[in-house]
């Protein structure tokens, strides 16, 4: 991503986006660096909440891109602590949520009670999200144009949010989602700025 | 001649210092080119070129441990998986902020000429006036008509892809056939100019330093859009693909990577520099190396540094500082004002391939009439795409719907955002902090460098004028966005050393000559007398090209 790129990037991210350009720019306060303690079966769990955000349909979904095994890494290395504790609390959370609601662990439950599930949690996070939106927001006012050195902090998100932004990130980002379910040219060698497009028609990847 | 002795050493290897080095060996001067960091030879060691994003552990983010390892490089895009090796490590060269100021640096052979965002304009004539006329800082010491020529020569070499616009703020060069406006571009561009028609307020396609055809050995653009990991295919100027080899072609070009200048040897008697002295940033001994000329180009603030260091015997603050001026009139441009919105009625059309530009609108405020309650003025880079899959999808979020919904592409946007000039202002100024040192025990900078109201002011317009243009172009939901530009993003380090008419309030003279030291030549971002808006590496090639020629002119004619 050049200065270009960011530009775009920057144009893109008004409004609500799924994954904001603060995940690539945000500057963070670190600590020591902590293992998040993913266990096999948070990834087997991860795997599946992945696959019914983005289900294998015509092409590959988020399992085949080993989106658990994506999360694992992303929240260790990239994820401020104050996140990853969220996301790894997060885990439990969302198994609690799902024996409430169906009386059984989440990799119990049919494609549909997982669907049912999420659905739920992806309305308790737009709720709990405005949180700490809100509270970034103004704090982002605060520092602007102060011309300091500062470290903004994002505040962490709902935990079903960061699955979701992985979810996302990770697979359409990976072989799979970018090969098979976009498009992938590694060289075009020429440019065509009025393509002609009809509906159905890949995205590109890249 | 013994093994330390050259006509010429050129200290740095980025654009400029590449430029000096291909002028000078082609001239049939021994050159010794000398680089703080390590060699990046071209092709073989761009190692990510060709890499995939699923090939990154971490998909090109950034890690916490990025993060804490890169305290200034963090605070905007630089700081990113794919070529994090091209970034000079905050922790190795650590530098003091009495205000804050991002510095992003590149230490290694080819510095940022690897790295840059390619655009390349010419100042104008109305530029090299400025200061003259609104009585601002010291006059340039030269004029468009003078720069012209060279501008037309390391074009030609260059290979610069570009429209022809017969804009007097933005003169016309030697271009590579232009790239193409995508259709919204185009639409955008169309109603825009029709509107401005009568006050050079322009969209044009952007004029970069990528080829659009094969072009003195090297291949045209494949449009990948993977500049910044290194070309394989040489397509855009860097010195690895266009002044190395043709420094290396003469035979004349010694290169020493790992070299660190710790100053500049000056002859009291003689008034001239004979050498330098390197530090080995690698076995950390020291080293001679003696020529006739000197040509500085270790970046815009690291030049002004080596200067800051240099005879100190007879001026304390450094060679070049008896007029009170090094170190001072730092510049950036400021940026982090646009806007974007939504573009309807193209959902028919679509993209192929990576186009590595974008539009331009070159500076339109305080010119032909205009007068705004601020000085100078500011060009917009931007462009237009569909967005991808981190939109939001209304009413879906997630399963096979909202699957395929993501797999297409979304709605056409239309962005821009500014690129504000600053003024040369005497009080922002870089110092040696000397309490604090680097991994080699060498003072580093300190940055007492802002913005002020005249920026601020601008900055206004930037938004307005961004939100008023696209909106008479048809954009629909167009919002400003107000970034808070901190100096040093624009990556455009100018001023420290600036030339002028006289040696009382200027570093260099009007052929970059140090004053005080007539051999030592700086050609790199130092020598700006005011900043204009535009991207300024083309402008240093065009100096530095002029600058060796008069060298070697006067060397032939024994005045140096």
């Amino acid at each position: 991503m050049d200065r270009r790129e960011l530009l775009k990037m920057i144009a893109l991210a008004t409004g609500a986006v799924v994954v904001g350009g603060e995940v690539f720019l945000t500057g963070c306060k670190t600590g020591a660096k902590t293992e998040a303690g993913f266990t096999a079966a948070n990834i087997s769990l991860l795997d599946e909440i992945g696959e019914t955000i983005l289900p294998a349909t015509s092409s590959p979904g988020a399992k085949a891109a080993q989106i658990g095994q994506f999360m694992k890494i992303y929240v260790t290395d990239c994820y401020t602590q104050a996140s990853q504790d969220e996301f790894t609390k997060g885990i439990v959370a969302l198994e609690e949520a799902c024996k409430k609601m169906h009386g059984k662990t989440f990799m119990d439950c049919t494609p549909e009670q997982r669907r049912e599930l999420l659905l739920s949690l992806e309305k308790e996070a737009k709720e709990f999200n405005k949180g700490p939106e809100e509270k970034d927001k103004t704090l982002r006012e605060e520092l602007k144009g102060q011309n300091k050195v500062y470290d903004f902090v994002a505040s962490p998100k709902h935990y079903y949010t960061m699955m979701k932004q992985l979810t996302l990130l990770g697979f359409f980002t990976s072989k799979p989602g970018a090969t098979q379910a976009l498009r992938h040219v590694a060289v075009p060698g020429k440019y065509d700025g009025a393509l002609p497009y009809k509906k159905g028609d890949k995205a590109w990847a890249e | 001649m013994p093994d330390n002795e050259y006509d010429a050493i050129v200290v740095g290897s980025g654009i400029s210092g590449g430029w000096a080095a291909k002028e000078l060996t082609e001239k049939g001067l021994k050159v010794l080119m000398l680089e703080r960091g390590r060699d990046i030879v071209h092709v073989k060691d761009y190692v990510n070129a060709n890499k995939d994003s699923w090939e990154y552990e971490h998909r090109g983010g950034r890690t916490q441990q990025m993060i804490h390892d890169y305290p200034a490089l963090k605070r905007d895009y630089p700081l990113n998986e794919k070529n994090l090796d091209y970034w000079a490590s905050d922790k190795d060269s650590p530098y003091t902020e009495i205000k804050r100021f991002d510095w992003f640096r590149g230490y290694h052979v080819g510095g940022r000429s690897l790295m840059w965002g390619r655009q390349s304009y010419r100042l104008s004539q109305l530029d090299f006036e400025a200061n003259a006329k609104e009585g601002i800082a010291i006059d340039w010491p030269i004029r468009y008509n003078e720069i012209a020529p060279w501008y037309d020569y390391v074009e030609k070499f260059a290979g610069i892809s570009g429209s022809i616009e017969g804009m007097p703020q933005l003169p016309d060069g030697q271009f590579l056939p232009a790239m193409e406006m995508n259709v919204v571009e185009k639409d955008v561009a169309q109603r825009m100019n029709a509107h401005y028609k009568k006050e050079f307020r322009r969209m044009i396609i952007g004029r970069t330093a990528n080829l659009t055809q094969p072009h003195e050995g090297r291949t045209n653009c494949q449009f990948r859009n993977r500049c910044w990991l290194g070309c394989p295919f040489g397509a855009y100027f860097s010195t690895q693909s266009s002044t190395l080899p043709a420094a290396q072609k003469t035979g004349n070009l010694t290169l020493r990577p790992w070299s660190i200048v710790t100053k500049i040897l000056y002859d009291k008697d003689k008034k001239k520099a004979t050498g330098v002295e390197v530090l080995d940033a690698e076995n950390n001994q020291t080293y001679i190396y003696n020529a006739k000329i000197i040509f500085l180009n270790a970046s815009t603030l690291n030049s002004a540094w080596v200067l800051m260091n240099s005879a100190t015997d007879v001026w304390p603050d450094g060679l070049g500082s008896s007029s009170g001026e090094l170190g001072h009139n730092i510049m950036d441009h400021h940026l982090g004002v646009g806007a974007s919105g939504i573009v309807e009625g193209f959902e028919d059309k679509y993209i192929y391939g990576r186009r590595p530009n974008g539009i331009y609108i070159p500076r339109y405020r305080n010119y032909f009439g205009d007068k705004r309650d601020y000085l100078r003025g500011f060009g917009y880079q931007g462009g237009a795409s569909r967005s991808g899959w981190s939109r939001n999808i209304p009413e879906l979020s997630l399963g096979a719907d909202f699957k395929d919904a993501l797999t297409e592409p979304g709605e056409w946007r239309m962005g821009i955002g500014g690129f504000g000039e600053t003024l040369p202002y005497h009080e922002n100024k870089i110092t040696l902090d000397k309490t604090k040192k680097d991994k080699w025990g060498l003072n580093v900078l300190a940055f007492d460098v802002e913005y002020k109201e005249n920026e601020k002011k601008m900055r206004v317009d930037m938004a307005n004028d961004a939100v008023e243009m696209l909106t008479i172009a048809g954009v629909k939901d167009v919002k400003a966005n107000i970034g808070d530009g901190t100096l040093g993003r624009g990556i455009h380090e100018m001023g420290s050393a600036r030339m002028g008419k006289d040696p009382k309030t200027s570093v260099l003279n009007n052929f970059n000559q140090v004053w005080d030291a007539p051999n030592v030549f700086v050609t790199d971002g130092a020598f700006m007398t005011s900043a204009g808006c535009q991207n300024p590496s083309l402008g240093y090639m065009a100096f530095t090209a002029r600058a060796a020629d008069h060298a070697v002119k006067e060397l032939k004619k024994m005045n140096l």
